[in-house]
C-alpha cells in the first residue's frame, strides 16, 4: 500500500526568496515567433487549384444525415486579375462597329472573289459548248444576186446541203400565184415561200428520200426529182410524185448591197 | 465612327443587303480585273501578239 504520509517528506517544498545583487535589465531583443503553419493559399493558379481538389482514393459517405456535397472548383474561385490585359482608356462598344464592318469587308470580298471565279468557271464550260469558229464561218452563205440571171436556177453548198436560188421570170410568178391551194398536195402559197417574188430560196434535197432535184425539169417546170419522180413547181412546191412536203425554205435576208445572205 | 455604323446598319447588317452588295461589287470587280489582266498581258507579250504582226504585214 502507499500512503500518502510517506511522501510527505518529497511533496514539501519550499518558498524562500533569496535577493541577490543583479538587477532585472530590460530585454535586449526580442525574436518573433516564427509562423510554423503555411497560410491558406490563394486559389489563382492551376497547381493551387489541384492540390485544393481531392486526390487518392475518394470514399463517399452517405446517408440521411450525411451531406454527400464535393465541392468542385465553381463558385469558390476568385476570378483572376486581368487588369494589366485590359485596355483601360477605351470601350469595346465604341468600336463594335468598326470591327465588325472589319469582319464583314473580308467576308464580302471572299464573296466576291468566290462568285467571280464560280462564273469564270461555268462561263468556261459553257463556251466549249457553243459552235467554234470555222463551223460558224460555214454557217452562212452570201450570193450576189446580179449572177444570177433570170430564169436561172442556181446551186450552191450551204452547211452541206445544195441550196437552189432561182430568179423567178414574170410568167413564173404569175403562174404560181395563181396556183389555188386546193390542188396542193403542202397548201403553201407562194407569197409565204418567197420574201420577193422575183427571188426563190430552197434547200436542194427531195422531202421524199434526199435526192437531188433537176432545176428546170419535171411536168411543172420547176424542180424534177429522178430518184422516184417527184414533180416541183416554180415555187418549190410538190405537185406530182412521192414526196409528201415543199421544198424546204431556208432562213435569209437580203442585204443592202444587192446579194442575199442564207443562214 | 458614324460612318462605320452607318455602314453597318445599311448593309452589313441584313444577309440580303450584304449579298446584293457582294453581287453588285463582283460586276465591277470582274470588269477591272478582267480588263487589268488583259493590260498586263498585251503589256508582257508586246510585239508578239496577232495584231502587231498583222499591222507589219
Amino acid at each position: 500500500m502507499i500512503k500518502t504520509g510517506n511522501f510527505s517528506k518529497l511533496i514539501k517544498s519550499t518558498s524562500q526568496v533569496v535577493s541577490n545583487s543583479y538587477k532585472t535589465s530590460n530585454k535586449a531583443a526580442v525574436i518573433g515567433k516564427k509562423d510554423v503553419t503555411q497560410p491558406p493559399t490563394l486559389l489563382l493558379t492551376n497547381g493551387n487549384l489541384a492540390k485544393s481538389l481531392p486526390t487518392g482514393n475518394f470514399y463517399v459517405c452517405s446517408g440521411p444525415g450525411v451531406t454527400t456535397q464535393v465541392r468542385f472548383a465553381h463558385t469558390d474561385i476568385n476570378v483572376p486579375d486581368w487588369s494589366s490585359y485590359r485596355r483601360q482608356d477605351k470601350k469595346s462598344t465604341e468600336s463594335e462597329d468598326t470591327r465588325k464592318n472589319f469582319t464583314y469587308l473580308i467576308a464580302g470580298a471572299g464573296t466576291v472573289g468566290g462568285a467571280y471565279a464560280a462564273k469564270s468557271v461555268v462561263t468556261h464550260f459553257i463556251s466549249s459548248m457553243s459552235a467554234s469558229a470555222d463551223v460558224l464561218a460555214m454557217a452562212k452563205i452570201e450570193v450576189k444576186l446580179s449572177d444570177i440571171p433570170e430564169g436561172k436556177s442556181v446551186t450552191f453548198k450551204w452547211r452541206g446541203k445544195p441550196l437552189f436560188i432561182r430568179h423567178r421570170t414574170g410568167s413564173e410568178i404569175s403562174t404560181e400565184q395563181g396556183v389555188p391551194l386546193s390542188q396542193l398536195r403542202d397548201p403553201e402559197s407562194d407569197s409565204q415561200r418567197t420574201q420577193k417574188p422575183e427571188w426563190l430560196v430552197v434547200i436542194g434535197v427531195c422531202t421524199h428520200l434526199g435526192c437531188v432535184p433537176i432545176a428546170n425539169a419535171g411536168d411543172f417546170g420547176g424542180y424534177y426529182c429522178p430518184c422516184h419522180g417527184s414533180h416541183y413547181d416554180a415555187s418549190g412546191r410538190i405537185r406530182k410524185g412521192p414526196a409528201p412536203l415543199n421544198l424546204e425554205v431556208p432562213t435569209y435576208v437580203f442585204a443592202d448591197d444587192g446579194s442575199l445572205v442564207v443562214g | 465612327m458614324a460612318l462605320n455604323s452607318t455602314l453597318y446598319n445599311a448593309i452589313f447588317k441584313r444577309t440580303s443587303t450584304f449579298v446584293l452588295l457582294a453581287m453588285a461589287s463582283t460586276f465591277f470587280f470582274e470588269r477591272t480585273f478582267d480588263l487589268s489582266a488583259e493590260s498586263i498581258f498585251r503589256s508582257v507579250n508586246q510585239g508578239k501578239l496577232y495584231e502587231d504582226i498583222k499591222k507589219e504585214e
